[in-house]
């Protein structure tokens, strides 16, 4: 690695005036974790970073928002979610999925805000909170908008921010009554690896009929995808095995698979059609 | 190299107050072993994998491989050799060393420090608790079961 000018501003006015829309060397770092990797293989090469650890106020803490949903800072640690009693109560398929990404040390560094800001496809937050419905607030120089988390991801480690915006928080959507989600994260290698296929689902069931369902699989394609061909199958369809697998088969054929470490092409699109049955058949078990 | 590329920090270390110059890339592993001859922290994946390069800061364990030194200015770090006081191994230590918890001793020093903040957030681990916190450790030797018998010991220890 080579050294770089290392900025630590205290305010997100001066965070956000520090960075550099035309300057693709300029970067925040909040956790590093991410940043670390690639400045180490070289991948990246920042001329400088702006360092988040001191800001405070938005980016910090975690709150229950009017419609039940939650608001969390960017800079919350994936430990302190993983720990929070909050987040177990109020969306426990985060909790479960917070258990199995990477590892404790990793959790305990690095943020939720730097998670999906990386716009790495293989990362597991991101289908899941694109089943729930979440925005994320991001800040520039020219004020606040609101990002919905389904339009962040727009490529191969791309997202539709500005390279002077920052994310401050995430708020994801209050759940109904007995909906039903699950995250299913498959490895193909050790069990605490990036997932080859990371599957979030999330309906609910009205007089045995399923409404409103979300499906969304990371890691298979070049960003994580909600699949509309599966949801169409899904919608106001009886929860059966039959309706399961047609939606897993319609998934399957819909999405286009990219092949990598943990898989090639025409396997991750068998794994899509399986783990989407799994992940539909074990949220109908598990309820929330 | 640039002025604005090299600064100096000051944290606490092991208890006693720190002060050394760096460059900003600099990981705090490095640091450590460069600058205050601490080794129980070695680097060996280099990629937040194996655990051997762990470190505390703030209560929290980190990879020091992937942690900036620049981050530590202001906060409290401890490193294995910090463990022990007065002379005496610390508890955790002692449980190692009596349930043979290692075999060639690359990888203690961090699955030490990681039992320390496994038994700071679960007193009373179940097996697979203790299996599922430690599962970003590596080691070589495979001591495993050892390792497992004397986090258990450790953790009788603990809550007495
Ligand atoms: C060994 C290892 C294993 C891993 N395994 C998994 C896994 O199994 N599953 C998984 O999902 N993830 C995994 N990860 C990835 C991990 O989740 C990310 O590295 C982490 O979430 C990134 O957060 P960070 O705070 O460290 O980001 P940083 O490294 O600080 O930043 C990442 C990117 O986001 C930008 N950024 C950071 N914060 C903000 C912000 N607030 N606003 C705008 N931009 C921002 C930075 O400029 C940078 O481009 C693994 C990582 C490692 C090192
Ligand atoms: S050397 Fe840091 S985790 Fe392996
Ligand atoms: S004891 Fe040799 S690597 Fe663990």
């Amino acid at each position: 690695m080579k050294s770089f000018d290392l900025a630590e501003p205290a305010t997100i006015e001066e965070a956000v005036a520090l960075l550099d829309p035309e300057d693709k060397s300029v970067r925040a770092i909040a956790g590093g974790t991410a940043l670390m990797l690639m400045m180490k293989t070289r991948l990246f090469q920042p001329t400088r970073l702006v360092s988040l650890r001191r800001l405070n106020g938005d980016l910090r803490g975690l709150r229950v928002n009017q419609d039940g949903g939650l608001r969390i800072g960017a800079m919350t640690s994936l430990a302190q979610l993983e720990y929070s009693h909050l987040v177990a109560s109020t969306y426990p398929v985060l909790s479960r999925a917070l258990g199995t990404l990477s590892n404790i040390r990793i959790r305990n560094v690095a943020t939720l805000g730097g998670h999906l800001a990386h716009g790495d496809p293989h990362m597991d937050l991101p289908p899941i909170l694109m089943t729930l419905g979440a925005k994320v607030s991001a800040v520039s120089p020219r004020g606040r908008r609101w990002v919905d988390i389904c339009d962040l991801f727009t490529g191969y480690y791309e997202t539709s921010l500005i390279k002077d915006e920052l994310i401050t928080s995430v708020e994801i959507a209050g759940q109904p009554p007995g909906v039903y989600c699950w995250y299913e994260k498959f490895t193909a290698r050790s069990a605490d690896d990036w997932p080859t296929v990371g599957v979030a689902v999330r309906y609910i069931v009205d007089s045995g009929v399923i409404r409103d369902p979300r499906v969304a699989v990371s890691a298979a394609t070049e960003r994580p995808m909600r699949s509309a061909a599966a949801e169409a199958a899904l919608t106001n369809a009886p929860l059966a095995p039959h309706v399961l697998s047609k939606a897993a088969d319609a998934a399957a054929d819909e999405l286009e698979p990219i092949a990598d470490l943990h898989g090639t092409a025409s396997y991750k699109r068998e794994m899509v059609r399986v783990h989407v049955r799994r992940a539909l058949e074990k949220a109908a078990q598990w309820r929330r | 190299m640039e002025q604005n590329h090299r600064r100096t920090i000051r944290f606490k270390l092991n208890g006693r107050t720190a002060i050394t110059e760096i460059a900003t890339h600099e990981t705090l592993l490095e640091v450590l072993r460069r600058d205050f001859s601490l080794f129980g922290g070695r680097e060996s994946c280099g990629q937040g994998l194996c655990g051997c390069c762990t470190a505390i800061v703030d209560g929290i364990a980190v990879s020091g491989c992937l942690y900036l030194a620049a981050f530590v200015d202001g906060a409290e770090v401890t490193t294995v050799e910090g463990l022990a006081s007065g002379g005496k191994l610390h508890s955790i230590q002692e449980s190692f060393i009596a349930n043979c918890g290692f075999q060639c001793g690359f990888c203690t020093p961090g699955f030490i420090l990681m039992t320390k903040e496994l038994l700071e957030r679960h007193p009373q681990p179940t097996t697979d608790e203790i299996r599922h916190y430690l599962s970003g450790n590596l080691c070589r030797c495979a001591a495993y079961p050892d390792i497992v018998r004397a986090v258990k010991a450790a953790a009788g220890e603990h809550n007495r």
